[in-house]
């Protein structure tokens, strides 16, 4: 050990560690920021669970509990539908993409072939454009594959707008799998394929919690694709339920509310079940960006 | 080592980019074709030349929709930037109640950016909204009103987007700080280092990668932001803050489809062009360090 170190371990130990207490004004910036982030969302609930009477001219800053608004606009609003909606298309679309990157990102990652560096250029590049750019294209496209109205073209295209980001974040994470893993079970007479699906799959379940998390919230709040391709009743997703409910019961204030309230809630839960997942997701999806 | 199972494992790409050229590729060579027609989404196009990009750069409509997405990304962007590092260094201590306050600063992140629009809506129209309604029971009347203005009503979707937005940005920043070995700090604090020079010596070269993401991320996200300005103002007062992507669905809707895919192209440059400083930017700040 040399002389810098050990003035170091000194001063480590007379110091005590000043990150365990914070300032008073630390603590009041805490506060003001959780109030800031919280105050919205008890508002909503305020006014999503006002009782009619009195008119919102009666509001108060403790809530009425009136869950009458929340069954009607459930009803009025066919959220339910929506939700049974959502979870088709988000459900197909994060299968499709996690078979799909997994498959690339692994190739990708092992088999240095021009096709390869061609096909992850291509993605890369895109990965800069957003969906919006070819939704026009894109539509009249799928009027002419009959895709108007349909699960299958939305899972489709949603799968396609979060491949580029997936199939980056697959291949970089393989890259740091040792090969010698996948070498030694073709040694024992396995192929490729199998080294892939047997060995290296089971490895990738933080790369792939990631995807599922970022790429899923994005599919499950869609709505830039679904005003385009979702246009009937039976097929609309929760944000465009919501949006068409508030166009249609734009003088209810209550009602809309408590739609909304119903909109948030599966996405919120989500989070709140599963939240060290997304916090881990979100941070492995930007360290290797 | 000569290995003599199936090789197919090289092509494992290419599913991918079977999917990613049908739905993506594709609509986008198309688009790029559909620029340089008049069409109205049902008869055949008609070759026009470089007629639409002519009739962009005298649309008042359009040009003033360039206007508006450039100003809510010049506000949006580094705002979120400023904030999300604002609350990861808040956070980035040790203390009782941290991980509550995090996730109650992402949570905002998790919703539909229509449903938080549509939520804010509420709260936040002029007389009617609930926040108006409780400060008139408290004896304030609000004057004013911010819908009826340009620029009030794009400060306000600023606003509203950075509040939605912040905790996302602060999970990746949060992340950053949190890669820095406690060494660093301590080799800054032997060598008498204060604060603001260990902020900018230490911390600012290890968040590197952390704002690359942030800031490449925050561009293209308000360059092409539609969502929360559907559900807020609905591109009003008249269209002050309608923005590009906003403006090409309206005009695929209104018969002007060809017109729409040339200005979705225009998007496209207006979005290539900051990414692409920025990402030279950060590789230029990335071999200095």
């Amino acid at each position: 050990m040399n002389e810098h170190q050990m003035t170091s371990d000194a001063r480590m130990n007379r110091v005590p560690h000043g990150s365990d207490t914070l300032h008073w004004y630390s603590r009041l910036m805490v506060l003001i920021v959780s109030l800031t982030a919280a105050v919205p969302f008890y508002l909503l609930i305020l006014l999503a669970f006002k009782h009619p009477e009195g008119g919102l001219q009666s509001i108060s800053i403790i809530p009425d509990f009136h869950l009458a608004n929340l069954t009607e606009a459930w009803v009025k609003s066919d959220l339910g539908r929506a939700l049974v909606n959502t979870t088709i298309m988000t459900a197909g679309g994060i299968l499709l993409l996690v078979l799909l990157a997994s498959m690339a990102g692994y190739s990708i990652a092992r088999v240095r072939s021009r096709l390869n560096r061609t096909i992850f250029a291509l993605l890369l590049i895109c990965m800069m454009i957003p969906g919006i750019i070819n939704t026009v294209p894109l539509y009249t496209l799928l009027i002419r594959l009959r895709g108007i109205n349909t699960y299958w073209s939305m899972i489709c295209v949603m799968a396609a707008n979060a491949l580029p980001f997936s199939v980056f974040l697959y291949a970089s994470f393989i890259r740091a799998i040792p090969r010698s893993l996948e070498e030694s079970a073709i040694m024992d007479g396995c192929s490729f394929f199998e080294a892939f699906w047997k060995i290296t799959f089971p490895l990738m379940g933080p790369v792939t919690a990631s995807v599922v998390i970022l790429q899923g919230l994005g599919m499950w709040n869609n709505y830039a694709q679904a005003v385009f391709f979702l246009q009937d009743r039976a097929h609309r997703n929760i944000p465009l339920a919501v949006s068409l409910f508030f166009q249609q019961y734009g003088a209810n204030w209550p009602l809309m509310a408590a739609a909304a309230l119903i909109g948030l809630v599966p996405a919120v839960t989500m989070f709140l079940l599963f939240q060290r997942y997304f916090v881990e997701g979100i941070t492995a999806g930007a360290i290797k960006g | 080592m000569h290995i003599s199972t199936t090789s197919w494992h090289r092509y494992m790409a290419l599913p991918a980019f079977a999917l990613f050229s049908l739905f993506f590729l594709l609509p986008l060579i198309q688009g790029a074709g559909l620029s340089l027609t008049h069409w109205d989404g049902f008869s055949t196009p008609e070759f026009a030349g470089l007629d639409n990009f002519r009739e962009f750069f005298r649309d008042e409509r359009a040009l003033g929709d360039v206007k508006t997405t450039v100003l809510f990304a010049l506000g949006s962007a580094p705002l979120l930037n400023l904030a999300g590092l604002s609350l990861a260094l808040l956070l980035n201590r040790s203390f009782s109640g941290r991980n509550t306050t995090r996730a109650l600063l992402y949570m905002p992140a998790v919703i539909s950016p229509m449903i938080m629009g549509s939520i804010w809506y509420l709260l936040l129209q002029p007389r009617r909204g609930l926040l108006a309604l409780l400060f008139e029971q408290s004896g304030i009347t609000l004057e004013g009103n911010w819908m009826l203005s340009g620029p009030s009503a794009l400060t306000v979707l600023v606003l509203v987007n950075v509040w939605q937005y912040a905790g996302m940005t602060m999970i990746i920043y949060l992340a950053g700080l949190q890669s820095i070995p406690a060494e660093l700090y301590e080799a800054s604090a032997v060598e008498g280092a204060t604060g603001v020079q260990t902020f900018r010596y230490i911390v600012i070269p290890e968040l590197l990668p952390a704002l690359k993401i942030n800031v490449i991320t925050n561009i293209i996200g308000s360059l092409s932001v539609f969502d929360v300005i559907i559900a807020l103002t609905g591109g009003g007062p008249g269209y002050d803050t309608e923005s590009l992507s906003i403006y090409i669905m309206r005009m695929c809707y209104g018969n002007k489809t060809g017109y729409s895919t040339a200005v979705a192209l225009m998007l496209f440059v207006i979005i290539l062009i900051p990414v692409i400083i920025s990402l030279r930017f950060f590789d230029s700040m990335e071999d200095a360090a």
